[in-house]
């Protein structure tokens, strides 16, 4: 009897404490943040921008009493540090800050040419922040415009956002491997960047290049076209569409390629030869040329146009990269440190000088797995 | 034959070999994934797996060793036969740096349990109450289930623990990038590697705890294989959630996070869907952490009883409990636990591991011989 009554006590007693009461949080307490921004504004002074998401409004259909509403606020504060910012936003907020559903984390165009670098401690230390998030660039504009987009189909920008880039063939880039690469010995992050398009829409436009021996400083874009060749060699890219004149004339041909693949070579010379080859397979969608591609040679004809075109484009690319941002985005430092972990010890220090005198040589290799639903174009049969 | 064992005191007391192998484990693993992995990546980079083995190398020679001696003194623990080796009073004075080890390790767990705790999930309660939490706990563990209850909580936590490593490991699949484990050996060199496998041989070093706990076997004999099994096990899980961090995040950010694998949890992310999973994870984890906290509780009562020739061991429990409470509650800051686990490695194991136990080694050989004459 009396051991019954101590365990029930004690069980009481348990009881009230492991509801941790102290850390009592109703989800309708708390503002769940989708995406955040972060933006120098006119005065120069860092400002955070918070999408956060309003429950109610996602509630029900569409056409019910809260159809109109917004699913989202954009919230913005100003303050020393990310975490300051966050103080002020939170004035304007009656629930409490949540970190743990961003998607997103953006940065406007002229935070990034200042340096992102002493503004990424918090989104690792912060215990309540999220390493899953994806990071893009907001070239010529601000984030807090692009948060302010009424999204298309998702209720959220930060989703879209996310999705746009597995659209355009592009493995979404998250903040730990903005993380990885910015903490690499010679890796330049190479972010993806959108800009704010009239109209209140947005629009993918490449990728932005950021350099880490200058405190992550904007060193230059490249374009949508460069990127995907870009990310092609870094091994993010899932898909791309190429399309090459392959007569004189006005007779081109496009290729929706998949099963992109690279292969790196390298010579230890003094400087490194790097040979890249460049291998695609895919679906020809296209054909506006007097060429069949049922027969093997005009076939033949059309895969080595698509091949040397690329290649050019590829290669000036590279020489872009290379001669005029001096910033090694594809990580070439990175497989010679792997492969030739010994010649890397003596390139390590001088890596920046080393880079733009690489000796770059580009293969491209791209096969038509079929022709399409048609032989020889429709416009030369009519 | 023990005094202890003739009195009737421990007769039910009888761990199977399972459970010596799952209270091992589970102990083991707890702390060395939780705290190991970061400080293994930052010494040795990529080559942290390797210097983990090394470590684990070490630590199965140790296992093996502190277990040799125990099988030479069947049914006695190290209370009883370091005085039957030593005389009385040295005897009683060789389990002074043992205990005084496990009541520092038990508060150093307790006190960085809680401040996990503390900073992943319930940041607005006091650090002193999820302490108390569990000390509540563990005092009701020990009082009620003593070791044999101990074990078979193992039986249970150990599985569940290392089903949990499995399945994050699987759902992380999907975010492994291999060229992070490139390139081998260049980077570190063998200097950081040896030096970076002392510290994890030190956490594998804790199966000296097995000088008490072979004692309770039900058939002492199988000690042996058993006890090195399982320390192995744990090695592997080490080793792999090692790997597992510098495959998903790279020798740069593991070696900044203080708790890669809770990270490497956190990082799952399929299909949109399942994510956030590291709330269970913690969960589970707290499981083992209670299993290791109740054992050492267990084990400084029962050798503190054992010494002091005390009958009952469950008296010491109000000794012991508020004494790990008291050194978890004045670890000042994170550095001074830093502090601890040096202390550990320079002095426990050296002492604990294979000092004292050295001793009494060559003193059981030096006393077998006239028999023999």
């Amino acid at each position: 009897m009396i051991r019954a009554l101590k365990l029930g006590l004690m069980l009481v007693l348990l009881l009230s404490l492991a509801t941790g009461c102290w850390n009592l949080r109703e989800p309708d307490e708390l503002s769940f943040i989708m995406a955040a921004g972060l933006d120098y504004n006119e005065e120069g002074k860092l400002e955070v921008t918070s999408q956060i998401a309003v429950p109610a409004a996602l509630s029900g259909s569409p056409e019910g009493s809260g159809g109109n509403k917004k699913s989202f606020i954009v919230v913005s504060g100003t303050g020393k540090n990310v975490m300051d910012a966050g103080q002020s936003l939170q004035a304007q907020l009656p629930r409490t800050l949540f970190y743990a559903h961003r998607q997103t984390i953006l940065l406007g165009e002229r935070l990034v040419r200042n340096g992102v670098g002493s503004l990424t401690d918090m989104f690792i230390r912060n215990p309540k922040s999220e390493m899953r998030s994806s990071i893009l660039v907001v070239k010529g504009g601000t984030a807090k415009d692009l948060l302010n987009i009424e999204p298309l189909f998702d209720p959220y920008i930060s989703t879209m956002l996310v999705r746009e880039q597995s659209a355009v063939g592009l493995k979404p880039y998250y903040y730990r491997q903005f993380l990885s690469d910015a903490l690499s010995q010679t890796i330049q992050p190479l972010l993806p960047a959108v800009e704010v398009i009239p109209n209140n829409r947005y629009r993918y436009v490449g990728s932005a290049i950021l350099n880490k021996d200058d405190n992550l400083k904007l060193a230059g874009y490249l374009n949508a076209k460069e990127s995907s060749y870009a990310n092609w060699i870094i091994g993010r890219q899932t898909a791309v569409t190429i399309t090459a004149h392959v007569r004189p004339g006005k007779e081109e041909v496009s290729l929706s390629a998949k099963a992109l693949s690279k292969k790196l070579q390298f010579k230890m010379q003094d400087p490194p030869r790097i040979t890249v080859t460049l291998t695609g397979l895919g679906i020809m969608t296209e054909n506006n040329s007097s060429l069949n591609p049922s027969k093997t040679s005009d076939l033949k004809h059309i895969e080595q146009a698509l091949s040397q075109e690329t290649q050019k484009e590829v290669q000036a690319m590279v020489n872009k990269v290379q001669k005029q941002y001096k910033a090694d985005v594809f990580g070439f430092g990175e497989y010679i440190h792997r492969d030739h972990p010994m010649h890397w010890k003596s390139l390590k220090s001088k890596w920046s000088t080393v880079f733009p005198s690489l000796r770059i040589t580009i293969k491209v290799d791209l096969k038509c797995k079929d022709p399409g639903q048609t032989n020889s174009s429709i416009d030369s049969m009519l | 034959m023990s005094i202890w064992l003739e009195e009737g005191v421990n007769k039910l007391v009888k761990l199977t070999r399972i459970q010596l192998f799952w209270i091992v484990a589970t102990i083991e693993i707890v702390m060395a994934v939780w705290l190991r992995i970061s400080p293994a990546i930052a010494q040795a980079k990529q080559d942290a797996w390797l210097s983990i083995f090394i470590g684990g190398l070490m630590g199965l020679v140790i296992t093996f060793f502190v277990v040799h001696l125990s099988m030479l003194h069947p049914n006695e623990s190290l209370a009883e036969f370091s005085q039957k080796l030593l005389g009385r009073w040295l005897g009683r004075l060789a389990i002074w740096p043992y205990l005084t080890a496990w009541f520092i390790l038990a508060g150093d767990v307790l006190r960085t349990f809680a401040d996990f705790v503390h900073l992943i999930l319930l940041d607005s309660t006091p650090v002193w109450v999820i302490m108390l939490m569990m000390l509540a706990l563990m005092i009701y563990m020990t009082l009620v289930g003593g070791i044999s209850g101990i074990a078979r909580f193992c039986e249970i936590a150990g599985p569940v623990t290392i089903a949990a490593l499995i399945v994050s490991f699987l759902l992380n699949l999907g975010n492994i990038e291999w060229h992070y484990m490139k390139p081998f050996y260049a980077d570190s060199g063998w200097q950081a590697i040896v030096k970076a496998s002392y510290p994890s041989a030190s956490f594998f070093g804790e199966s000296l705890m097995l000088l008490v706990i072979v004692s309770y076997l039900e058939k002492p004999k199988k000690a042996m294989a058993t006890s090195l099994l399982s320390v192995a096990v744990t090695i592997l899980f080490v080793i792999a959630a090692s790997v597992m961090c510098l495959l998903v995040f790279g020798p740069n950010v593991s070696a900044k996070l203080r708790f890669p694998y809770f990270m490497l949890v956190r990082t799952i992310d399929i299909f949109n869907f399942i994510q956030n999973l590291d709330i269970f994870v913690i969960f589970i984890w707290v499981f083992g952490v209670f299993a290791k906290l109740s054992f050492y509780l267990f084990l400084t009562c029962s050798e503190m009883a054992r010494s002091t020739r005390i009958k009952d061991w469950r008296k010491l429990v109000w000794f012991s409990a508020p004494m790990i409470f008291v050194i978890a509650a004045i670890i000042p800051n994170e550095d001074s636990i830093e502090l601890l686990q040096k202390l550990w490695r320079l002095i426990v194991i050296p002492v604990c591991a294979i000092g004292v136990p050295l001793i009494l080694w060559i003193v059981t050989l030096v006393k077998k011989e006239p028999r023999h004459a």
